[in-house]
C-alpha cells in the first residue's frame, strides 16, 4: 500500500513540476537522437533498426547506428508502444518517450526498496529508500518526463541487477543467478555503465573471498550470473567481444578463474589430509598466480586484449583526459564534480551517508559487504566525473534510508523499556556476552527513556524530511526539468519569459531548406538537427570519429580561404554557430571554441594553434586587442557578421564576454548570412556555391559592392603568359 | 482542347529549339540603329537562322535586360558605341546578372572608339585585359592586306583556327576550312590579353609577328609594349561555370558587310581571294547564341548488375561491394538538331565514384544498345568499393566550347546486413570450431548417458566399511 504510494509519488512528482513551465518536449541533446531512432524502429521493424546505416548523420561517412549504439531503450518504448496498441489505446511514440522516464523511475523505487529490504529486517528503511530514490535530485536529472536518455531505464537496471545479486547471493541460487544475468543482459543492451556492474560484482566477490568467505552460495551465484551474463551482452553487436577482449572486463574474467580454483582447492581440502593440504596450496597458488600474470602480459603485449581505453584513464587520472583526449574533456559532464554539486544533488542525504554505511559495518553480511563496496567506489568516480553521480545515488539512498530507519525505528516507538528489565536482560545476558566476540554487543541494551527527547529527535527529523522535499522540489523546477532548448527567464515584473531561439531556427531549416541540406556545426548540436530540423549533420553527439569532428573544428577555426575548400568537399550548404553575445548565453561556440581549436590541433598542429588565439599577454579576447588569427577565423565572423548594426556606431558590445568589439565588423565573402534567430542566439549561413565566372569569393564580393578591380598593369615582375 | 493546346504549345517549343537551345530574343546594342545597315549580312544571317532581333541604343530609356526578375532578352550583342560608359542600364553588375542568368553576350570592339569603361570592368571580371587606355591597334607587318592597308598594315589576314593544338577539343571555328584561300580578314580590331582563367579560351590569336600599340601616343615608338605575338587574342570565348557564353571579337568591323564581301591579297601574292568572314562569323555567333556545342544529358540510371536482383532503377541505396551499372545519355546541338554525342579524338567520359575523393575514375563507354539517332548513350559497370558511406556518381565533363556537364547522383552505401554473412558452415575455417561444438554436445550426452545408467556402487563401499 505505501510502497504503492511512493511509485505514485516518484512517478507523478515529475511530469506535473514539468508540464508546468513546458509543453511535452524531448529535452538536451542526446535524448533527441534516441527518440529519433525509436521512431526508426517504429516505423521499420526491429530488423531493419539492427542493420540501419544512417547517411543523414556524419555525412559523408555515415554511421553503422544499429551497430553502434545500445539498443535497450528504444527497443523498450517500441515494445511499450506496440503492447498500447495491441490493447487498441491510441498513443503517440512521442509521449512513450517523453513518459518513459518518469514512468522507470517508478520502477526503480521499487528496486530499491527490494535491495533495501534485503539489507535491514526494518521494514521502513525499504519504504525511506523508494522515497528518496524517488526525488533525490542527483537521480531526477534523468528521470524528469523528457529526459530520454539511455540512464533513464539504465538505473532502475542497475538497482535492479544489485537486488538480483543479492537474492542469488544470499540464497546460493541458480535461479536468481540466472535472472541476475538476464537482467545484467538487458543493462548491458541499454547503457555503456554497465562496466560498473562488470566491476563491482566481481570486486564484491573478491573481497567477500578475502574476509574468508567463500562459500558455495557465492561459487553458484557468480559463475551462473558471469557465464550467462557474459553470452548475453555478447549478443549486443556494440559490445560484441569486448568482454573477453578489453581489459575494463577482465576483473570479471579473472575472479571467474579465481573462484573455479577456490572451488578446486576446496575439493582437495575435502579430500586430503590438512598437513599435505598446506604443501599443495601454496605451491598451487604461486604456480596459478604466476602462470595467470605471465598469460595476462603475454596476451596484452601481443595485442589479445586491448589496453585500457582514455576514457577509463581519466577515470584515475583527471587531467589525463585534457592533455590526451581533448573530445572527453570538452564534454562539461566529464569534469570533476565540484564539492557543492554533492549537496546540491544529494541534500541532507550526503550526510546520513556515512551513517547508513556504518550501520552496514556493524551487521556486515554478505550484502552489508556489497553496500560498503559500492559506497565506497561510488564515491570515488562520482567525484572524479560529473556524470557518475548517477551512480552513486542509489546507494546514498539505500544507506541514507537505512541510517534514517534505524533512527526512527530507535525514537518513534512509543513504549518506554523499564529499568528493571532492562537490568534483569542485562544480568541474564552478562555471562553470554562475555564469550562472544565482538564489543558492542558486550554493552547493555540502551533505551530511550523520555517522550520529549524522543518527539525532540523525531520532530527534527520531520523537518530535515521536509526540508528535503523541498530541496528536491526546489532543484528540480529549477535546475533539470528546463529542456534546454528552451530557455526560461524572468522579466522584471518577475513574469517568466521563453527564448526558444533553438526551435525557431531549426523549424526555418526545416521549412526553407532541401531534404539533404547538410547543416555544419559544432558536434553539440548534431542530434537536435538531426531530430528536430530533421537534416543532415557533418558530426553529432555521437563522437565516433574524431578525425571528422577535428575537421569540423579545423573548418571554424581556420580563415575563409581555408575553411572554404573543406566545405566545399563535404558538400555543406548551410553553417550554423550559437552566439550569446546579444543576450549574454553563456552555452555559446565563442564560448566553446577553444575546444574546437584544441581537437582541430591534435591532428593538425601544424596548421592550427591554439597559441594563436591568445593575445601577447595570454588573454583570450573578442574585442579590438583580439589576434589576427582570432578576427579571421570562420567562427569569429560568423559570430559577430553585421551585429554592429544593432549598435549605434562604435558602441556594439558582447554581453556575454562584457567586451567593446570593434568599430569595424567582419565581412564575409564564401559565406551568407540566412538566418537569424530573435535573440541572436542561433545564426545559419549559407554556403556559396563557385563563383559563376570563376573569381575567387572575396573579388567577387568586392564587385557586387561596387569596387573597382585594381589595375594590374603595374606589375613589377615578368609577364605571366597563357601557355595553351 | 487542352491537348490541341498543348500540341501547339510543344511544336512552338520546336520551332524555338529548332534556332538556338535557348531561346531566340537577341538584343543588338548600336550606337545609332540606323548602324545596322553596315550589319545587314550578318544581321540577316541570324535572323534567318530564327532570332528576333531588337535594336537599342545604350542611353534609351526603355532598355532593360530584366522584366520582373526573368531576363527579357536571351542573347546580347554589344557593337562598339562612342560613349565612354554604357549608361545606367547596361552596367557591369547588370551584365553579369545577366550571365549569371544564362543570358549570352557577344561584345564586339573597335580600335577606333575607346572602350567603354563598363566594358572594361566587365572584361575584367571575366579576366580580359585590354591595352591600357581602353584603346589599342594590333598591326602585324607580315601578315596584312595588301591591297586595304598597304601603309597601316592594320588589317590582318589570318588563317582559319584549327584544332592542332588541342586534339581533345572539337572544331568549331575551322571544321572544313583547310584550303588555303580561306581567309580572314581582322580589319582595325584590338587585341586582348587573356589571364589564365580555365573557363577562358582563345578562338582566334594573332600571328607571331603581330604586336597591340597605342596609335594616338605610340605612334612614333613602341616604349611599353602591351603584348605580342600569340599572347593576343583577337576573337576570344569564355564560358561561365553555368554555361552562359561570352565572346569578345576584337575587330566589329570584320563583321561588317564589307569584309564579308570583300578580297583580299596576302603579302607577296597577286592572286586576291574572298574572305571566310562571313563564314567565321556565323560559327562564332552560332557558338556564342547556343547553336553549336550544347551538351544535353537526357537520362542517367544506375541500377544493380547482380543476378537475381530487383532492376530497380537508381535505387537510394546499395550494398558495399555491390556490382553495379552506371549509364548516362547526352546529345550535342548542332545548328537545328540534337545528335548523339561523340567523343573527341583523344579524350574520355570519365564517371567518377567519389566520397570526399575518388574511389573509383572510370572511362565511359560508349553503349550502343542505348543509344538512338540522337543520343548516344556511356556506361561502365563496376565493383562499388568496400566502405560505408554516401557516395556520388559524379560525371564532371567540362571542355573548351562545349557546355559544362556536372551530374551528381548521391547514393547510400550501406554495411552488410547481419543475415548477409556466409554461414558458418559455409566457410571452411569454422569447421574445427563446429566439430569441437559436436563433440562437446555429443560428449555431454554421453557422459550423462553413463551417469544415469551406471549402477549406484555407494551401497556396497558402505557395506564394506561397515565390515
Amino acid at each position: 500500500m505505501s510502497l504503492g504510494f511512493c511509485f505514485q509519488s516518484s512517478f507523478s512528482a515529475n511530469p506535473i513540476l514539468l508540464f508546468a513551465g513546458f509543453e511535452s518536449i524531448i529535452h538536451e541533446f542526446d535524448p533527441w537522437f534516441n527518440f529519433r531512432a525509436t521512431k526508426y524502429l517504429v516505423a521499420n521493424g526491429f530488423y531493419n533498426f539492427w542493420d540501419w546505416f544512417d547517411d543523414r548523420t556524419w555525412h559523408p561517412l555515415g554511421r553503422v547506428t544499429g551497430g553502434t549504439l545500445y539498443p535497450g531503450l528504444m527497443v523498450t518504448s517500441g515494445v511499450i508502444y506496440h503492447a498500447l496498441r495491441a490493447l487498441t489505446i491510441p498513443v503517440d511514440i512521442r509521449n512513450v518517450c517523453v513518459l518513459l522516464a518518469p514512468g522507470f523511475s517508478g520502477l526503480t523505487a521499487i528496486a530499491a526498496y527490494l535491495l533495501t529490504n534485503e539489507m535491514t529486517p526494518s521494514p521502513s528503511a525499504g519504504l525511506l529508500a523508494a522515497l528518496f530514490m524517488g526525488i533525490a535530485p542527483g537521480y531526477i536529472s534523468r528521470s524528469v518526463a523528457g529526459s530520454y536518455d539511455n540512464e533513464a531505464i539504465a538505473i532502475f537496471l542497475l538497482v535492479f541487477t544489485f537486488y538480483l545479486w543479492i537474492k542469488a547471493l544470499k540464497q546460493g541460487s541458480m535461479l536468481w543467478g540466472a535472472l541476475c544475468a538476464l537482467f545484467y543482459g538487458y543493462m548491458v543492451a541499454s547503457w555503456g555503465g554497465y562496466a560498473f556492474i562488470t566491476c563491482l560484482l566481481p570486486l564484491h566477490a573478491f573481497v567477500l573471498v578475502c574476509m574468508g568467505r567463500y562459500s558455495t552460495r557465492l561459487y553458484v551465484a557468480y559463475t551462473t550470473w558471469y557465464a550467462l551474463g557474459t553470452l548475453a551482452s555478447m549478443q549486443i553487436p556494440f559490445v560484441g567481444f569486448l568482454p573477453v577482449k578489453t581489459s575494463e572486463h577482465m576483473p570479471a574474467l579473472g575472479i571467474f578463474g579465481f573462484l573455479q580454483l577456490l572451488a578446486f582447492l576446496d575439493y582437495v581440502r575435502s579430500a586430503i589430509p590438512s598437513r599435505q593440504f598446506q604443501t599443495f596450496l601454496w605451491l598451487f597458488a604461486g604456480a596459478a598466480f604466476g602462470l595467470g600474470l605471465l598469460g595476462l602480459v603475454i596476451a596484452t603485449s601481443a595485442g589479445f586484449i586491448a589496453p585500457w581505453s582514455g576514457r577509463f584513464y581519466s577515470l584515475f587520472d583527471t587531467g589525463y583526459a585534457k592533455i590526451h583526449i581533448p573530445i572527453i574533456a570538452s564534454v562539461s559532464e566529464h569534469q570533476p564534480t565540484a564539492w557543492p554539486a554533492f549537496f546540491f544533488d544529494l541534500n541532507m542525504l550526503i550526510w546520513l551517508f556515512p551513517v547508513g554505511v556504518y550501520l552496514c559495518f556493524q551487521q556486515l553480511a554478505d550484502e552489508h559487504v556489497f553496500i560498503v563496496v559500492y559506497a565506497l567506489f561510488g564515491s570515488y568516480f562520482a567525484g572524479v566525473m560529473v556524470r557518475l553521480m548517477l551512480t552513486l545515488t542509489p546507494v546514498v539512498c539505500i544507506a541514507a534510508a537505512i541510517a534514517v530507519s534505524a533512527l526512527l525505528d530507535t525514537y518513534l516507538s512509543v513504549k518506554s523499556p523499564k529499568p528493571e528489565e532492562n537490568q534483569a536482560v542485562e544480568g541474564a545476558e552478562g555471562k553470554k556476552a562475555a564469550k562472544s566476540g565482538l564489543k558492542a554487543t558486550n554493552k547493555p541494551v540502551v533505551g530511550v527513556y523520555t517522550t520529549w527527547g524522543k518527539g525532540m529527535i523525531v520532530s527534527a527529523l520531520a523537518v530535515y524530511l521536509l526540508l528535503f522535499v523541498l530541496h528536491c522540489t526546489w532543484v528540480t523546477s529549477n535546475a533539470y526539468s528546463s529542456p534546454s532548448v528552451v530557455l526560461a527567464s524572468r522579466l522584471p515584473d518577475g513574469s517568466q519569459h521563453i527564448i526558444d531561439d533553438y526551435r525557431e531556427a531549426y523549424q526555418w531549416l526545416r521549412q526553407n531548406t532541401r531534404e539533404d541540406a547538410k547543416i555544419m556545426s559544432w558536434w553539440d548540436y548534431g542530434y537536435q538537427i538531426g531530430g528536430m530540423a530533421d537534416r543532415p549533420t557533418l558530426v553529432d553527439n555521437n563522437t565516433w570519429n574524431n578525425t571528422h569532428i577535428a575537421t569540423v573544428g579545423k573548418a571554424m577555426s581556420s580563415s575563409e580561404e581555408v575553411s572554404y575548400p573543406i566545405m566545399r568537399q563535404h558538400e555543406v550548404d548551410y553553417v550554423l554557430v550559437v552566439f550569446g553575445g546579444l543576450l549574454g548565453y553563456s552555452g555559446d561556440d565563442i564560448n566553446k571554441f577553444l575546444w574546437m581549436v584544441r581537437i582541430a590541433e591534435g591532428i593538425w598542429p601544424e596548421e592550427v594553434s591554439e597559441r594563436a588565439f591568445f593575445t601577447p599577454r595570454g588573454e583570450y579576447r573578442v574585442d579590438g586587442e583580439a589576434t589576427e588569427t582570432m578576427k579571421n577565423s570562420l567562427m569569429y565572423k560568423m559570430s559577430y557578421y553585421n551585429y554592429n548594426n544593432l549598435f549605434p556606431a562604435g558602441q556594439a558590445v558582447d554581453r556575454m564576454r562584457g567586451a567593446r568589439l570593434p568599430e569595424v565588423g567582419p565581412t564575409l565573402s564564401t559565406l551568407e548570412e540566412a538566418f537569424t534567430s530573435e535573440n541572436w542566439i542561433i545564426r545559419i549561413y549559407k554556403v556559396k556555391d563557385l563563383d559563376n565566372l570563376g573569381r575567387d569569393h572575396s573579388s567577387a564580393a568586392a564587385f557586387e559592392r561596387g569596387h573597382k578591380k585594381k589595375k594590374v598593369t603595374k606589375k613589377r615582375g615578368p609577364r605571366v603568359l597563357r601557355v595553351d | 482542347m487542352r491537348s490541341l493546346f498543348s500540341l501547339f504549345l510543344f511544336l512552338f517549343a520546336a520551332v524555338v529549339s529548332a534556332i538556338s537551345a535557348s531561346g531566340n530574343r537577341l538584343l543588338v546594342i548600336l550606337e545609332d540603329v540606323a548602324e545596322k545597315t553596315n550589319y545587314s549580312k550578318f544581321l540577316g544571317d541570324l535572323e534567318s537562322r530564327g532570332f528576333q532581333i531588337s535594336f537599342e541604343v545604350p542611353k534609351s530609356e526603355s532598355l532593360a535586360l530584366f522584366h520582373l526578375g526573368e531576363r527579357s532578352y536571351d542573347h546580347i550583342i554589344l557593337f562598339p558605341t562612342k560613349a565612354k560608359g554604357l549608361g545606367p542600364n547596361l552596367t557591369p553588375n547588370i551584365l553579369v546578372d545577366f550571365m549569371n542568368a544564362q543570358g549570352n553576350i557577344l561584345v564586339a570592339l573597335t580600335s577606333d572608339l575607346p572602350t567603354p569603361t563598363s566594358l572594361v570592368s566587365l572584361l575584367a571580371e571575366l579576366d580580359i585585359q585590354l591595352p591600357a587606355d581602353r584603346t589599342g591597334l594590333v598591326v602585324d607587318h607580315f601578315h596584312y592586306d595588301a591591297l586595304s592597308s598597304p601603309d597601316m598594315h592594320d588589317v590582318l589576314l589570318l588563317p582559319p583556327p584549327s584544332a592542332t593544338t588541342r586534339p581533345d577539343v572539337k572544331d568549331f571555328f575551322g571544321a572544313g576550312a583547310g584550303r588555303d584561300d580561306d581567309i580572314i580578314a581582322f580589319a582595325r580590331g584590338v587585341g586582348a590579353v587573356l589571364g589564365s582563367s580555365e573557363l577562358l579560351t582563345p578562338v582566334l590569336r594573332a600571328p607571331r609577328t603581330a604586336y597591340s600599340y597605342n596609335p594616338k601616343e605610340q605612334s612614333e615608338v613602341v616604349d611599353d609594349l602591351f603584348a605580342a605575338g600569340e599572347q593576343l587574342a583577337l576573337v576570344s570565348a569564355f564560358q561561365a561555370r553555368n554555361s552562359a557564353r561570352f565572346t569578345l571579337v576584337g575587330s566589329a568591323e570584320m563583321l561588317q558587310d564589307k569584309w564579308f564581301d570583300a578580297e583580299v591579297s596576302k603579302v607577296g601574292e597577286k592572286k586576291a581571294v574572298k574572305t571566310f568572314n562571313r563564314e567565321f562569323a556565323k560559327r562564332v555567333s552560332g557558338w556564342t547564341f547556343n547553336e553549336i556545342g550544347v551538351l544535353r544529358v537526357n537520362w542517367i540510371e544506375h541500377h544493380l548488375d547482380e543476378a537475381g536482383a530487383t532492376n530497380e532503377s537508381n535505387p537510394k541505396i546499395y550494398r558495399i561491394k555491390n556490382d553495379v551499372k552506371y549509364t548516362i545519355s547526352l546529345s550535342e546541338y548542332s545548328w537545328t538538331t540534337w545528335n548523339p554525342f561523340t567523343l573527341p579524338g583523344d579524350d574520355a567520359l570519365q564517371l567518377e565514384f567519389s566520397m570526399l575523393s575518388p574511389f573509383h575514375r572510370l572511362p565511359l563507354t560508349l553503349d550502343a544498345a542505348h543509344s538512338s539517332d540522337s543520343a548516344s548513350a556511356y556506361s561502365v559497370s563496376f565493383r562499388l568499393p568496400d566502405q560505408h558511406g554516401i557516395f556520388n556518381f559524379l560525371v564532371n565533363y567540362k571542355r573548351p566550347f562545349l557546355s559544362n556537364v556536372e551530374e551528381k547522383n548521391t547514393v547510400s552505401v550501406r554495411h552488410m546486413a547481419h543475415n548477409e554473412w556466409p554461414r558458418s558452415f559455409v566457410i571452411s575455417g569454422a569447421w574445427p570450431w563446429i566439430a569441437g561444438l559436436g563433440v562437446t554436445v555429443a560428449g555431454w550426452l554421453a557422459f550423462c548417458a553413463l551417469w544415469m545408467y551406471s549402477a549406484p556402487v555407494g551401497g556396497k563401499r558402505e557395506s564394506k566399511k561397515t565390515q
